[in-house]
C-alpha cells in the first residue's frame, strides 16, 4: 500500500510540468524554522525562503544591499534612521489569522520580531546582533526578561511606530553593521499571531512573507527533506536589471519561477555525490574527497566529460577564518604577552607549513593568509601576506624563537595539549601537525573530543591548543576582528581570550565607521596588532566548487544569503 | 613425557610448524624494531607524494603530473625563502636529498622543468590526451634532475619505503605497518602474559582451596564477564580518561588485564579441580607436604600446557581488541598501530585506494592466522579429547 | 530441579551487586568531575557539577540509588534536557532492529554449516569450511565493516544506479526503512560472527556423535537418520541454545563498531560517545544496564536449561 503510494507520487511527478528545484543541503538541515531561535547557515538556508528581511543583498550586484520589505533604503539622519515599509505585503494565509486570511504586513510587526531577539524564553541565539545598537533596548531586555512577563508592548526608547508603514530607529552610536544585521534572517518579520498561537510549534509551523512556504508541517521531515511551494499570494516581484550591458536575459520577468523546491538533507558527501552523478539534483558542491573527480587539480577547470553534459561550474570563495591551532591566552603556558610567551606561540607558528596541510587535506584549493580576514575583505593584507605574520615553514626562526622562549630545541617544555574534534581527518591532521613541531622539539598531546564537547571546552578556558573555524556572518572584516574584542572573551566569541586595551578602544572606533581608507588602514593596524600577539596559527580560507546542472537557468550561487532561490528557473522538461 | 609426545604430534602437522616459523618471524621483527631497525620517525617521515600506490604501479597521467607538481612546490617555495641553502637543506623525501649542485644550477633545472611543466599546464585532461604522454615523461625526468640521484643501499631502501605505496600524507606504508609489529606484539605479550600468570595463580588457588577462596574466585570472574567485555574495556579506558597515562597504552594494558585474566583463570580451575584428585598429589598431600609448595611444585607445573594455549588465544584477542578500540577513538592514539591505519584508511577506501587497509590488514592477518593455526594445533597436541 | 534453580537465582545475586560496585568503582577511580571539567575549573564549579550529579553523597547512598533502577532519572551531561531513561529507551530500539535479525541470521547459518562439516567430518569440506573459518576470523572485523560498507553500499548504488542500501543513517519514517538502513549491517554483522558459532557449533555436534550412547543407538540398527534427530541433534540443541543465549546481551554491545560506522543510533553507539564525552550519567547508567540484562538472560539460561537438560532436571 504504501509501496504504492510513492509510485503513484512518482508517477504524478512525471506528468505535471511543474517546476521543481531539486537542491541539497549537505548537513542535517535545519533545527527549527523559527528566526530567532536559527544560527546556521542551514537554518538561514531554509528560513529565507518563507521569510523576508527588511533589507536584502543584491543578487546581481553583491554585496551590495537593497531594500526588500522596504520601499526604499532607510534614510540616516544622524542616529535616526527612518524607513517605509513597500505596501501590499501579505503573510501567507494561516490559521491563526481571522478568517485564516493572511494580512497585510505592517510597522508593528518588525518592531514585535526585533523584541522577540531579546525575550530569553525564545531561546534567542543572536541578540548580539542588537547588543548595543538601539536606544533603550538593552535596557528594555533587561527589565522584561527579569520581570515575570516579556511585555511585548512596553515601549524602547529608540525604536519608534510614524504610521502603519512608516517608522524609525534611533541607535545608542552609528553602528555600522547595522544595516547588515536587518539583512540577515534572524531579524526576519513574523506575525504576532503565528508565534504566540503556535507557541514551541512555531519552530516546525512558519508562517511569513516569502516566495515559497511550507504548506504542510509533514513537508519538513527532521534531518532529511523538505518540501517548499510557491506561495501563491507573493507580491508582484521580479527578476532584477542591472541595466546597461549587464542586462540579464531573465531581467524584469515575475519571480519566483519555481512551483516546489525540494531540499535533501545529506548527511554524508558520498550520497550526495552519487544523487548528483545520477542528475537527481540540480546543483551540489563538490565534497573535497571528489575535488579531482570533478575539475583538473592544478588549474581548477572542469573536466570535459561534465563540459559535455552541459554541467557549469561556480567556484565560491567563502569568507573563511580557519586557524590551524589556537592558543588560550588566559592559559598559564602558552598564554600572555611578555616576550617569552609571545616568542613561544611564533615558534610554533614558523614551524608550521599551512600550504602542506592545504596540499594534503584540501587538495590545494584553499587559500593561505596572514590574519584574519578573509580574502575580499578590506583589512586583507595585499597577497594574503603582513609583514607582521609568522608564517612557516621558517624553521631556523621557529628553533630561535623557541630558545628565546627559554626551550632551546623544545627541551623542559612539557607536551602541549591539542583540542580537536573526534575524526580520521582531525587525527591525521593532528599527525601532520605532530610532525611539523616535532622538528622543533615541541611535542602536542591530543585530546579528541565532540564538536559540541569542544566548543564547550573552549568556552569554558579549558583548551590549550585548539583548532576550528569561524565564517563570517557579513562580508566586513569587523565581524572577524571582533573575534579579538576582549569584552567578547569566552563564552563569547573571542575564543583566544586575546585582550589589548588598545585593540578594543579601536575596535570600538572601527564598529561605528563605514567603508573608508582610513577604516581599511585601521582593520590593517588592528590585525597586525593581533599578529604582533600570535594568539593563533593561520589562516585559511576555503573555496566552495558548485556544479549546476543546465537545467537550472540563473543560478549564481553566494553562501552569505541564500533568498536567490526565488531568482532560479529551471527547464521543467530536461532532467 | 606429556610433552614429548605432544611436540611428535605437533611436529607432524606441517601447518603447525610453519605458523610456528612464522610467529618466531614476527617475534624477530619486533625485536628489530626493538632494537632501532625501524625507529618511529621512520613511520612518520613523509617519503613521497600522497596515496603513490605500491609495486611502483602505473599511475593516471593526472596523477603523475600532480605528483611532480607536489615536488617542483617543494623547491619552489624553498628558493622563495630567505636563506636558501638552508631551505634547501631540509627537503627531503625518504632518501632523496635536493641534487648537490650550486643553488643557482638549481634554480636553471627547476626553471627548465617548469617550462615544461607550462607547455604540459594547458592541457584540460592528461588522461585523455595521450599525445602528451612523452611530454609527461620529459618532466618527470626534468623533475628528476632537481634530487640527487640515489645509489646502492640508498636506492633500495627507497624502494622498500615505497613497496606497499604512500598514505595520504605521503609516509611509507610499509614502514608504518612493520612498526605497528612493534605495538601489536608489545600489546599481545604483555597482556598475555600478565593475564594468563594471574588467571593461573587466582584459577588454581581456587581450585585447590576450594571454600570460601573458590567463592570468591568465582563471584569475581562472573561479574567481570558479566559486562560484555568491550563495553567493560570501555568503561576502563574511560576510568583512565583525564589522567596523566591517558595518552599512553598504559589504559589498555590495564583494560586488557582486567578483563582476560577470566579465561585462563576459568580453565585452569577446571583442569586443576582435576588433577587434585591424581595419585601423586594425594600422595604429595598425605606425605604432609605444605599445601602452597604442592600448588607451585606439583600443580601448576601441570597446567602449564593449558597456559600456553591460554596465551596465544589472549594474544590474538588483544591485538584484535586494539583495532576495534582504535577504531572507536579509545585505543592507540600516538604511535602507529593496525588499528590506526585501518581507521584512517576509511576515506581512501571511498576513493578505491586500498593499498593502507591491504597492508595493514595483510600484515595483521598473517600474524593472527599463524596464531590461530598455531593455537589449534596446540590444542590438538596437548589435549587429546580437543576436536579441531 | 527446583533446589537448582533457587540455587542459581541466589548465585546471581551477588554477581549483580557485584557487577553494580565495579561499575560504580571503575567510574569514581579517576574523579568523573574532575575529567569533565578539566584542570583549569574552579572549586565552584566542581562543587556544583558534583552536587548535579550526585556524587556528593555518601557512597552506600549513591550505591544504593544504582540498585534500585540504575539512577536513570539523572540528567545526561550532554543532551541538554534528556535523562538517561530516555536516552536509553529511544537507543534500544535501533540496536534491536539490528541485533535480533543477526542473531537469528548467524545462528541458522552457522548452525548449517556446522551440520554439514560435522556430517562429512575430516572429508575436504569439512576441512575447507573450516579452514574458511580460520581465515575469516584472522582478519579484524573492521576490516569487514569499512569493506562491507564500500562494496555494500556506495559500490552497489553505483553498479545499480540508485540507493539500495543507505550507506549511513537511520530513519524510520521511510518506507521499508528496514531494508535500507538494518538489512546490509544484519549482513555484515553475521558475516562476521558466523566463523565463530560455527566453529563451535561443529565441536559441540562432533563431541555428541562420538558419544557412547550415539554408538549404541548405531549398534542396535537405528537409522542413521534417527540417529543424527534424535541423539545427536537433540543433545547439541542444549548447547546450542545456551550459547545463544549468553551472547544475546554480548550481541548488542558487539555490535558497537557497526552502530558506529553506520550512523545507527543505537545503545553501543549513544555508549561510545557518552564515553568519549565523558558523559558520566550515561556511562553508568548503560553499563549497568547491559550488566543487569546480563544478569536476566543468565538465568534464564539457567532455568532453560533446568528444564531441558535431563540431568538436571531429574535431580
Amino acid at each position: 500500500m504504501r509501496l504504492l503510494a510513492v509510485l503513484l507520487a512518482f508517477a504524478s511527478l512525471a506528468t505535471a510540468q511543474e517546476k521543481v528545484l531539486r537542491i541539497p543541503i549537505r548537513a542535517d538541515g535545519p533545527k527549527t524554522l523559527d528566526p530567532v531561535r536559527g544560527s546556521t547557515q542551514y537554518e538561514a538556508e531554509v528560513c529565507e525562503q518563507v521569510y523576508e528581511t527588511l533589507v536584502q543583498y543584491s543578487y546581481l550586484e553583491y554585496p551590495k544591499l537593497e531594500p526588500l520589505l522596504l520601499e526604499e533604503m532607510p534614510k540616516v539622519d544622524g542616529l535616526v534612521y527612518r524607513f517605509k515599509l513597500k505596501k501590499g505585503v501579505r503573510f501567507r494565509d494561516d490559521p491563526c489569522f481571522p478568517d485564516g486570511k493572511g494580512r497585510e504586513l505592517v510597522a508593528k510587526d518588525v518592531f514585535y520580531s526585533w523584541k522577540r531577539m531579546a525575550d530569553k524564553r525564545n531561546q534567542p541565539k543572536a541578540w548580539w546582533l542588537f547588543e548595543q545598537t538601539i536606544k533603550g533596548f538593552d535596557a528594555y531586555r533587561e527589565a522584561q526578561n527579569k520581570a515575570g512577563k516579556f511585555d511585548y508592548d512596553a515601549p524602547v526608547e529608540g525604536m519608534r511606530i510614524l504610521s502603519d508603514h512608516e517608522f524609525e530607529v534611533e541607535l545608542t552610536e552609528p553602528v555600522y553593521r547595522f544595516l547588515y544585521v536587518l539583512a540577515m534572517f534572524q531579524t526576519a518579520v513574523v506575525p504576532r499571531e503565528a508565534a504566540e498561537r503556535y507557541g514551541d510549534a512555531f519552530s516546525g509551523h512558519p508562517v511569513g512573507t516569502g516566495p515559497f512556504l511550507l504548506s504542510r508541517d509533514e513537508d519538513w521531515q527532521r534531518t532529511k527533506s523538505i518540501v517548499l511551494h510557491r506561495n501563491p499570494g507573493y507580491r508582484e516581484a521580479f527578476f532584477p536589471d542591472a541595466g546597461g550591458e549587464a542586462r540579464h536575459e531573465a531581467a524584469g520577468k515575475r519571480i519566483p519561477f519555481a512551483d516546489r523546491i525540494e531540499i535533501t538533507f545529506f548527511q554524508e558527501d558520498q550520497p550526495m555525490w552519487l544523487e548528483w552523478k545520477a542528475k537527481n539534483l540540480d546543483y551540489v558542491t563538490v565534497p573535497s574527497e571528489n575535488f579531482t573527480e570533478a575539475y583538473t587539480k592544478r588549474k581548477r577547470t572542469l573536466r570535459p566529460e561534465w563540459e559535455e553534459q552541459g554541467v557549469t561550474s561556480a567556484p565560491i570563495p567563502l569568507l573563511d577564518f580557519i586557524w590551524q591551532c589556537g592558543f588560550n591566552m588566559e592559559d598559564p603556558l602558552v598564554g600572555g604577552y611578555t616576550e617569552e610567551k609571545r616568542a613561544l606561540r611564533k615558534a610554533i607558528s614558523y614551524a608550521v607549513d599551512l600550504e602542506e596541510t592545504n596540499d594534503r587535506f584540501y587538495n590545494s584549493i584553499n587559500v593561505v593568509y596572514d590574519g584574519m580576514i578573509p580574502p575580499g575583505l578590506d583589512g586583507h593584507p595585499p597577497e594574503g601576506r603582513s609583514p607582521k605574520g609568522a608564517r612557516g615553514p621558517d624553521l631556523d626562526k621557529a628553533r630561535a624563537l623557541l630558545a628565546k622562549a627559554g626551550y632551546p630545541d623544545g627541551k623542559g617544555l612539557p607536551p602541549l595539549e591539542y583540542w580537536s574534534a573526534t575524526g580520521t581527518i582531525q587525527q591525521e591532521m593532528l599527525e601532520l601537525l605532530q610532525r611539523q613541531l616535532g622538528k622543533i622539539g615541541v611535542q602536542l598531546k591530543p585530546r579528541f573530543v565532540d564538536f559540541s564537547q569542544l566548543t564547550e571546552a573552549v568556552h569554558e578556558k579549558r583548551a590549550q591548543l585548539f583548532g576550528f573555524a569561524w565564517g563570517s556572518d557579513y562580508p566586513d572584516g569587523e565581524n572577524n576582528l571582533a573575534l579579538f574584542y576582549g569584552p567578547n572573551e569566552s563564552p563569547g566569541s573571542n575564543s583566544f581570550n586575546y585582550k589589548n586595551a588598545e585593540y578594543d578602544e579601536l575596535y570600538q572606533r572601527i564598529r561605528t565607521m563605514g567603508p573608508s581608507p582610513e577604516r581599511t588602514e585601521l582593520y590593517a593596524r588592528m590585525r597586525d596588532m593581533v599578529l604582533e600577539d600570535c594568539p593563533f596559527v593561520g589562516a585559511m580560507a576555503r573555496t566552495r566548487f558548485y556544479l549546476i546542472r543546465p537545467r537550472l537557468r540563473n543560478c549564481r550561487p553566494c553562501e552569505t544569503f541564500w533568498n536567490w532561490l526565488k531568482y532560479l528557473d529551471v527547464d521543467p522538461g530536461a532532467k | 613425557m606429556l610433552f614429548s609426545r605432544a611436540v611428535r604430534k605437533f611436529r607432524k602437522s606441517r601447518l603447525a610448524v610453519i605458523s610456528a616459523i612464522g610467529i618466531l618471524a614476527y617475534l624477530a621483527i619486533g625485536i628489530g624494531i626493538f632494537l632501532g631497525l625501524v625507529t618511529r620517525e621512520d613511520a612518520f617521515e613523509c617519503v613521497g607524494p600522497n596515496h603513490v600506490p605500491g609495486f611502483g604501479a602505473a599511475q593516471k597521467p593526472e596523477k603523475r603530473f600532480d605528483d611532480v607538481d607536489f615536488e617542483l612546490g617543494l623547491f619552489e617555495r624553498a628558493l622563495k625563502r630567505g636563506d636558501k641553502e638552508e631551505a634547501l637543506a631540509e627537503i627531503r623525501l625518504g632518501r632523496r636529498r635536493v641534487a648537490d649542485v650550486p643553488v643557482e644550477e638549481l634554480e636553471k633545472r627547476l626553471d627548465a622543468a617548469f617550462e615544461i611543466f607550462d607547455e604540459l599546464d594547458v592541457s584540460r585532461d592528461l588522461n585523455r590526451e595521450p599525445q602528451l604522454w612523452p611530454k609527461l615523461g620529459e618532466l618527470e625526468a626534468a623533475a628528476a634532475r632537481l634530487w640527487q640521484p640515489l645509489e646502492g643501499r640508498d636506492a633500495f631502501s627507497q624502494r622498500v619505503k615505497l613497496a606497499f605505496g604512500t598514505d595520504r600524507q605521503g609516509r611509507s606504508i610499509l614502514l608504518r605497518s612493520v612498526y605497528a609489529v612493534k605495538i601489536a606484539l608489545q600489546i599481545g605479550i604483555i597482556v598475555g602474559v600478565a593475564s594468563v600468570i594471574v588467571g593461573t595463580l587466582l584459577g588454581a588457588a581456587a581450585a585447590y582451596y576450594g571454600g570460601w577462596v573458590d567463592h570468591l574466585v568465582q563471584w569475581l570472574y562472573s561479574t567481570l564477564s558479566s559486562v560484555p567485555y568491550l563495553v567493560l574495556l570501555s568503561v576502563l579506558v574511560f576510568m583512565f580518561q583525564g589522567s596523566a597515562v591517558e595518552q599512553s597504552l598504559v589504559p589498555l594494558y590495564a583494560a586488557f588485564g582486567l578483563t582476560f585474566w577470566i579465561g585462563p583463570c576459568r580453565v585452569v580451575r577446571g583442569e586443576v579441580l582435576r588433577i587434585k584428585q591424581l595419585d601423586y598429589v594425594q600422595a604429595a598431600t598425605a606425605l604432609g607436604q605444605r599445601r602452597s609448595l604442592i600448588l607451585l611444585k606439583h600443580v601448576i607445573p601441570n597446567v602449564s600446557h593449558v597456559m600456553l594455549v591460554q596465551f596465544s588465544l589472549l594474544f590474538i584477542s588483544a591485538i584484535k581488541a586494539e583495532v576495534v578500540l582504535t577504531f572507536l577513538g579509545l585505543g592507540v592514539k600516538d604511535e602507529p598501530s593496525w588499528g590506526i591505519m585501518i581507521s584512517q584508511a576509511k576515506q581512501e577506501v571511498v576513493n578505491g585506494f586500498f593499498w593502507q587497509i591491504g597492508a595493514a590488514t595483510a600484515v595483521m592477518f598473517l600474524l593472527v592466522l599463524a596464531f590461530n593455526i598455531f593455537t589449534d594445533a596446540l590444542q590438538d597436541a596437548l589435549d587429546p579429547k580437543h576436536i579441531a | 530441579m527446583w533446589q537448582y534453580v533457587v540455587r542459581k537465582l541466589l548465585w546471581n545475586i551477588p554477581v549483580y551487586l557485584g557487577i553494580l560496585l565495579v561499575v560504580m568503582v571503575a567510574l569514581r577511580v579517576n574523579d568523573p568531575v574532575w575529567a569533565r571539567l578539566g584542570k583549569n575549573a574552579t572549586q565552584e564549579q566542581y562543587e556544583q557539577t558534583k552536587e548535579d550529579l550526585g556524587l556528593h553523597e555518601s557512597f552506600l547512598r549513591q550505591y544504593g540509588r544504582l540498585l534500585n533502577g540504575f539512577d536513570l532519572d539523572r540528567y545526561s551531561w550532554d543532551k541538554h534536557g534528556r535523562t538517561v531513561r530516555q536516552e536509553l529507551s529511544q537507543a534500544v530500539w535501533p540496536s534491536l532492529a539490528i541485533a535480533g535479525p543477526a542473531l537469528v541470521l548467524t545462528t541458522l547459518v552457522a548452525l548449517l554449516t556446522a551440520l554439514l562439516a560435522a556430517f562429512r567430518r575430516g572429508r575436504p569440506l569439512d576441512r575447507w569450511l573450516m579452514a574458511g573459518a580460520v581465515v575469516g576470523m584472522s582478519i579484524s572485523y573492521v576490516v569487514y565493516v569499512i569493506l562491507g560498507q564500500y562494496f555494500g553500499a556506495y559500490k552497489l548504488n553505483e553498479w545499480v544506479g540508485r540507493e539500495i542500501f543507505a550507506i549511513q543513517g537511520y530513519d524510520r519514517s521511510q518506507p521499508l526503512w528496514w531494508v535500507q538502513y538494518c538489512l546490509l549491517p544484519v549482513l555484515i554483522n553475521a558475516a562476521l560472527a558466523v566463523g565463530y558459532d560455527a566453529r563451535f557449533y561443529r565441536a559441540v555436534i562432533v563431541e555428541e556423535s562420538t558419544r557412547d550412547h550415539v554408538r549404541t543407538a548405531r549398534a542396535k540398527g537405528l537409522s542413521e537418520r534417527r540417529v543424527w534427530l534424535k541423539h545427536v541433534l537433540r543433545n547439541a540443541m542444549i548447547s546450542v541454545i545456551t550459547h545463544v543465549m549468553i551472547t544475546l546481551p554480548f550481541l548488542v554491545a558487539g555490535q558497537i563498531v557497526i552502530e558506529v560506522y553506520f550512523g545507527i543510533p543505537g545503545m553501543g553507539s549513544t555508549l561510545i560517545t557518552a564515553i568519549l564525552g565523558k558523559d558520566f550519567p550515561i556511562v553508568q547508567g548503560f553499563t549497568a544496564v547491559f550488566a543487569a540484562l546480563f544478569i536476566v538472560t543468565n538465568i534464564a539460561t539457567d532455568v532453560l536449561y533446568a528444564v531441558v537438560d535431563p540431568r538436571v532436571r531429574l535431580q
